[in-house]
C-alpha cells in the first residue's frame, strides 16, 4: 500500500520509469556517459551538455503538452548523465480542487533548524564552502530583559532630569529584529522563541507582480514558482519579496551527485543553474503526489502543517478555524497561505 | 510454587545481565552513526537501512543525528489500533511506530515485568500514592520528584500495577505503550482532541484526505516523566540544534545582532 | 542615402580624428574598457558569485550606478529645455551636444543592467514577440520600454539635427520640434520610472515613498548639468567650438536651485524617518550612523552631505557660481556628492536591513569596479566621439560636398587638440 501511495504515476497510470523504457530513452550513449560519472565520483558541470534546445526552449507555462514532455524527458537524460543515477522529473501540473496551505505553530517551535536542512537534503540547494542555499531562515527572537534599575533610568540626555520623549534607556520586551545566526548549544532556550520564515507562497505576489519576464507565477493550487529556464536573473523579485524568500544562484550550485535528490519537478526540486532565482515551492515535487513537504516531515515538534484550504476538513482549515492565527506584514496586501498560530 | 519464587528472579537477574551487555553493544552502534533518532534524543530512534536498492529509510543529519528525510515515511511502522473516538484514522489508513520495542530496547521491560513486578513477587502496592521506593533508585532517581502533574499523580496512575509491560486508563484497563494517547488524553482533553484532529502533534506521510499517514503519539515527542523541562515548562527537552547559515559575503561574524537592546534608546 | 552613408563615415571620422592629447585619451579609456571586457567575462563564466553581492544584498554597485546614469541622461533636458521651450539662444546653439551625453549615458544604462543581470544570454526573454514582455506590470518592463525610447529620440533628434546642418538644409521644424518636446518629457518620464522601479517595494520601506521620483529629478538635474558643465567648459577648451558664459550662467543656475530642493527633500525624508524612528527607518539610521559597528556606509553619506552642502553654499554665491575657474571643481564635488548620494548611498541602505532585518556589509569586487569602471570609460569613449564629431558638425567643419571624397574641412589647417 505504501509503496503504491509513494509510487510516481505518470499522465495515463503509467509510472515514470516506465515511459521512459518504453521510450527507449536510455542511449548507448548516456548509458556510457552514466558509467563514466560512476566511475568519477566528482559532480559534473551542469553547464557541460545543456543542449541548444534546452537554452531555446519557450518558458514552461506557455509549452504545449508535448513540448514538456520534451523538455522533462531532456532534462531527465541530462540529470541522469550529469548525477550518474535515474532522476525523474515530474510535470504533474496543478492538482484541481486543491489551494495549498500552510500553518506553523510559533509556540511549538523550538528553532532546532531541522526543516532548513531536511529542506535543503530534499530540494537539491547549492551546498558546500562557496555557497549555501538555504529557503527556510529561522529568527531567534529575544524576550528582552526587564530591570527595575531600567525603568527609573533616565532618557537621553540626562543632564535635563527629564526622559525625552518617554524614553527608558533599554526597551522592555520583545525586540523586533531577530537574530539569524544564533547557535547555542541547546535549543530551546529560556528566554528566546524562534519563527521560521519560508515562501509564504502569496495569493498576491509581488514577486510575480515585478517579474519582466514572467517566468515566476502563480500555479492554480496557490504555488508561485518558477521556470528556472526563463528566468534572466534581474533579481526584481528578490527585491520585491517581504519576506525575503527568495534566493540566487551567485555561482553554479555545488551539488554532489551522492547528496542528490532524484525525485523532482520541473517547477520545483531539479537541479538549478547559476544566475537564476529559486524559492520554497511547498515542494511542489511531493505535494502534488499527495505526500507532506519535507519540512512538515522532519519538525521534531510538529509544528509546521500542511493541506488544502479548500478542505474544511484539512489540517490547515482547522488551524484556521480553532486557533489563533496570524500572517507576517499583513498590512502589504500580499495574503499569504503561510499561517502563523499558537493554542 | 517456591521454587518459582526462588528461580524466577535468578534466571531473569541473568538475563538481565545479558541486555545490559547488548545495550551496551547498542551504543556502540549508534556511535557508528547507524542509527538516527526522529524526535526524542535516544528515545525515538531508527536504524539506517536500505529499503530498495539506493534509497535508505532515512537520510540524517550529520551534526545532530536528527532524521532530515524519510525514503520510505510508513517503514516500521504498525496499525494505529482501535481508537475509542472516531477521528481521520478511523477513515483513513492509520499507522504508528510502535513505542515498545524503544521503550523496551534493552528488555528490561519484559525481564522485570516476567521476573519481579508480575503481581506476586513483588508485594502488590496497597495504593497509588507516592512513597519512598525500598529499590531501584538507581533507575528511577527522581521517583519523588516526577516532573507531570506537579506531585499530583505519580508511577501507578500511568503505569499498570501489576502488569508491567502496560499503562493504564481511569477504568484500569491496559494500555498499550505504543497507544499513549489513550492515558494522555484522559487529562489532556483539549490537547487529546487536537491530535486527533491532527493539529497537534505530528503526522508524516500523505496529506491528502484519505492518504496513508503516520501518526506520532505522545511520547514520541515528550517526556511524560518531565514534561515540564524544568524553568523552560516547554513540553520538549532541549535538543542540538543544527548549524547556523552562512555569514553573507563580506561578513567575518555575526556579533552586530547579539546584545540586542542595548542601544535601543539611542 | 547615399549621403547619410557619407555622413555616418564623415561624422566618425570627425569624431575619430585628433592629437596626440586625443589619442592618449582614448588609449587610457581603452584600458579600462578591457578592464570590463576582462571582469565581464569572469562574470559571465563563473557567475555572479564573483562580486561582492550577496542574498542579503543583492542589488548593489551594478544598479547604484544605473540609477545614477539614469539621472544623467535625463539631465539632457536641463539643455534642451531652455533652449526651446525658453528660446534661450546660447543653449540652443548647443543642444544638440546635451543630446549626445544622453545617448552616452543611457547606453551606459544598458549596460549597467546587463552587468546586474544573472542570466545576460537570456536578455532575448523579454524581447516582445520572441520573448515575453511582462508589460504593463512589471515595472521594469516600463524602464526598458522608456529607455529604449529616450535612446531613439535622442539619436532620432539629435542625428536630425547634425545631418541637416551637415546637408546644409533646412530643418523640418514640425517633426524636429515635437521630437524635441517628446524628449523633453521623455526625459521626465526615464528618471521617474527608474524611481518607481524601486519605490513601489513596500518590502523595502526606505525607498517605499512617494518623494523618490521628484528627489531622482532635482539630484539628477543636479548631477547631469554639473557634468555637463565640466563637458562644456572641455569642449570650449579644447575645440573651437564657441559656447558662451551665458550658457554656463543658466546650467549653473540650475544646478544650484535643483541641488537646493534635492537638499530640502532629504532633509524632510531624515527628519519624517528619524523622528518616530520606527523599523522602517533602519536603512537610513545604518546609512546615517551605522549599525552596531557596521558602519562602512557612515563616511560616504556624510561626505556626500559636506560636497553636497558645501557646493550648494559655494553655488548660491553669485560671484562665485559665474566665476568658470571656480565652477568646475564646485561641479565635481557636486557631482562626486550626489553620486555617492544617489548611488550606494540609496541603494545600499534601501536593502539593508533585509526585509527580515538582517545586516550585512558589502564591498563590491574588483570585478565589480573593473566592470563599472570599464562601463564608465565606454560612456566617456562614446561621449567623446560623439561630442567631437557633433562639434565638427556644428562648427561646419564637417560638411557634405558633392565629392564623394573626405570632406572634413581645415583637418589640415586646424589639427584637433583633443
Amino acid at each position: 500500500m505504501s509503496k503504491e501511495e509513494t509510487k510516481v504515476k505518470g499522465p495515463n497510470g503509467t509510472s515514470r520509469r516506465d515511459f521512459l523504457r518504453k521510450a527507449g530513452s536510455y542511449t548507448a550513449a548516456s548509458l556510457s556517459g552514466t558509467a563514466m560519472l560512476l566511475s568519477d565520483p566528482k559532480p559534473a558541470k551542469a553547464t557541460a551538455n545543456v543542449s541548444w534546445a534546452e537554452h531555446f526552449q519557450k518558458n514552461y507555462r506557455l509549452m504545449t503538452d508535448e513540448e514538456k514532455k520534451e523538455a522533462v524527458t531532456r532534462l531527465e537524460h541530462r540529470y541522469s548523465e550529469e548525477f550518474g543515477k535515474k532522476v525523474e522529473v515530474d510535470d504533474a501540473p496543478a492538482m484541481d480542487g486543491v489551494l495549498f496551505g500552510y500553518a506553523l505553530n510559533i509556540q511549538k517551535c523550538i528553532g532546532c533548524r531541522r526543516c532548513v536542512k531536511a529542506c535543503v537534503a530534499e530540494n537539491n540547494q547549492s551546498r558546500g564552502e562557496n555557497q549555501q542555499i538555504e529557503w527556510i531562515r529561522v529568527l531567534r527572537m529575544e524576550k528582552g530583559k526587564f530591570s527595575a534599575e531600567d525603568r527609573d533610568r533616565q532618557g537621553y540626555p540626562e543632564d535635563y532630569g527629564v526622559q525625552v520623549g518617554g524614553n527608558a534607556y533599554k526597551p522592555a520586551g520583545v525586540v523586533l529584529e531577530g537574530q539569524h545566526y544564533y547557535e547555542p548549544d541547546l535549543v530551546p532556550e529560556k528566554d528566546a522563541f524562534y519563527l521560521p520564515m519560508q515562501c509564504m507562497q502569496c495569493e498576491k505576489p509581488p514577486c510575480v507582480k515585478v517579474c519582466p519576464v514572467r517566468t515566476t507565477y502563480r500555479d492554480p493550487d496557490g504555488i508561485v514558482v518558477i521556470d528556472y529556464n526563463w528566468c534572466i536573473g534581474c533579481r526584481m523579485c528578490i527585491g520585491a519579496c517581504p519576506y525575503w524568500a527568495r534566493r540566487f544562484n551567485w555561482g553554479e550550485p555545488d551539488l554532489p551527485a551522492q547528496e542528490m535528490n532524484p525525485d523532482t519537478h520541473y517547477l520545483g526540486n531539479r537541479p538549478r543553474m547559476k544566475g537564476v532565482v529559486e524559492k520554497c515551492t511547498f515542494c511542489v515535487q511531493r505535494t502534488r503526489k499527495g505526500r507532506w513537504t519535507a519540512c512538515v516531515e522532519v519538525c521534531p515538534v510538529g509544528a509546521r502543517k500542511m493541506g488544502n484550504l479548500l478542505d474544511p476538513e484539512s489540517d490547515v482549515r482547522k488551524v484556521l478555524a480553532s486557533k489563533k492565527v496570524f500572517r507576517l506584514r499583513a498590512d502589504l496586501n500580499t495574503y499569504p497561505k503561510f499561517f502563523y498560530f499558537m493554542e | 510454587m517456591t521454587i518459582y519464587h526462588l528461580f524466577g528472579p535468578v534466571i531473569s537477574l541473568c538475563l538481565l545481565a545479558a541486555a545490559s551487555v547488548a545495550s551496551a553493544a547498542g551504543d556502540t552502534v549508534r556511535k557508528d552513526e547507524k542509527t538516527c533518532f526522529e524526535s526524542r534524543k535516544g528515545l525515538s530512534q531508527v536504524r539506517k537501512h536500505e529499503i530498495e536498492p539506493g534509497v535508505m529509510n532515512v537520510k540524517c543529519s550529520p551534526i545532530t543525528g536528527g532524521v532530515l528525510f524519510w525514503g520510505d515515511p510508513f517503514d516500521g511502522t504498525i496499525p494505529m489500533g482501535d481508537m475509542p473516538v472516531e477521528a481521520d484514522y478511523s477513515h483513513e489508513e492509520a499507522v504508528v511506530k510502535p513505542r515498545e520495542p524503544q521503550i523496551d530496547r534493552n528488555k528490561l521491560l519484559t525481564i522485570c515485568a516476567m521476573a519481579c513486578h508480575n503481581g506476586e513477587y513483588v508485594p502488590y502496592p496497597e495504593n497509588k500514592l507516592a512513597r519512598p521506593l525500598r529499590m531501584h533508585k538507581d533507575i528511577v532517581p527522581d521517583s519523588m520528584q516526577l516532573k507531570h502533574g506537579k506531585g499530583a499523580i505519580w508511577c501507578l496512575d500511568c503505569h499498570h500495577a501489576v502488569t508491567r509491560t502496560k499503562l493504564i486508563d481511569h477504568y484500569g484497563n491496559e494500555v498499550s505503550f505504543n497507544q499513549s494517547q489513550k492515558l494522555c488524553g484522559k487529562c489532556h482533553g483539549q490537547v487529546y482532541r487536537s491530535w486527533r484532529n491532527g493539529i497537534h502533534g505530528k503526522r508524516i506521510g500523505m496529506w491528502r484526505k484519505g492518504g496513508k499517514k503516520r501518526w506520532w503519539t505522545c511520547t514520541e515527542c515528550h517526556n511524560p516523566h518531565d514534561v515540564e523541562q524544568g524553568g523552560r515548562n516547554s513540553g520538549f527537552a532541549q535538543l542540538n540544534p543544527e548549524p547556523a547559515p552562512m555569514l553573507p559575503k563580506g561578513m567575518s561574524n555575526a556579533d552586530h545582532e547579539r546584545g540586542h537592546g542595548e542601544e535601543h534608546g539611542r | 542615402m547615399k549621403r547619410f552613408i557619407q555622413f555616418v563615415i564623415d561624422f566618425l571620422r570627425s569624431g575619430f580624428t585628433g592629437g596626440v592629447l586625443f589619442w592618449a585619451w582614448m588609449l587610457f579609456l581603452s584600458f579600462f574598457i578591457m578592464l570590463w571586457g576582462y571582469g565581464e567575462f569572469v562574470q559571465i563564466r563563473d557567475g555572479m558569485i564573483v562580486t561582492g553581492l550577496n542574498d542579503q544584498v543583492s542589488w548593489g554597485f551594478y544598479l547604484a550606478n544605473f540609477v545614477f546614469m539614469v539621472g544623467v541622461a535625463a539631465a539632457a533636458v536641463t539643455v534642451v529645455f531652455p533652449a526651446y521651450v525658453y528660446k534661450h539662444r546660447e543653449l540652443h546653439r548647443i543642444v544638440v551636444l546635451g543630446e549626445m551625453l544622453a545617448i552616452a549615458a543611457v547606453i551606459m544604462c544598458l549596460l549597467f543592467v546587463t552587468a546586474h543581470m544573472g542570466r545576460p544570454d537570456r536578455l532575448w526573454h523579454i524581447f516582445p514577440v520572441i520573448g515575453i514582455f511582462n508589460w504593463p506590470h512589471a515595472m521594469l518592463t516600463w524602464d526598458v520600454l522608456v529607455l529604449t525610447g529616450y535612446l531613439l529620440l535622442n539619436i532620432v533628434g539629435g542625428f536630425y539635427f547634425l545631418y541637416k546642418k551637415y546637408s546644409d538644409a533646412e530643418l523640418n521644424k514640425a517633426f524636429y520640434l515635437s521630437v524635441v518636446y517628446i524628449a523633453i518629457v521623455w526625459a521626465l518620464s526615464i528618471h521617474t520610472v527608474t524611481a518607481f522601479l524601486i519605490n513601489t517595494m513596500p518590502a523595502r520601506p526606505m525607498w517605499f515613498h512617494s518623494m523618490m521620483p521628484i528627489k531622482f529629478i532635482t539630484t539628477a538635474f543636479a548631477a547631469g548639468p554639473s557634468l555637463i558643465i565640466i563637458v562644456f567648459l572641455l569642449v570650449r577648451r579644447f575645440t573651437p567650438l564657441k559656447i558662451a558664459d551665458e550658457a554656463f550662467h543658466v546650467l549653473s543656475q540650475i544646478v544650484v536651485w535643483c541641488l537646493g530642493i534635492a537638499l530640502f527633500l532629504t532633509l524632510s525624508e531624515i527628519v519624517t524617518e528619524l523622528y518616530p524612528s520606527t523599523e522602517h527607518s533602519l536603512g537610513l539610521q545604518y546609512l546615517m550612523f551605522g549599525h552596531h559597528g557596521l558602519n562602512s556606509l557612515v563616511p560616504f553619506f556624510w561626505t556626500a552631505m559636506v560636497l553636497m552642502i558645501g557646493g550648494f553654499i559655494l553655488l548660491l554665491i553669485p560671484k562665485v557660481r559665474k566665476n568658470l575657474m571656480a565652477l568646475p571643481f564646485i561641479c565635481i564635488a557636486v557631482f562626486i556628492g550626489i553620486y555617492i548620494e544617489k548611488g550606494v548611498g540609496l541603494m545600499l541602505p534601501g536593502v539593508t536591513p533585509t526585509p527580515i532585518g538582517e545586516f550585512a556589509e558589502y564591498t563590491p569586487s574588483s570585478i565589480e569596479f573593473m566592470v563599472v569602471g570599464g562601463i564608465w570609460a565606454i560612456g566617456f569613449f562614446i561621449l567623446t566621439v560623439l561630442i567631437k564629431g557633433a562639434s565638427g558638425v556644428l562648427l561646419s567643419e564637417v560638411r557634405y560636398t558633392e565629392k564623394a571624397s573626405p570632406s572634413i574641412r581645415g583637418e589640415q589647417t586646424r589639427p584637433a587638440t583633443i
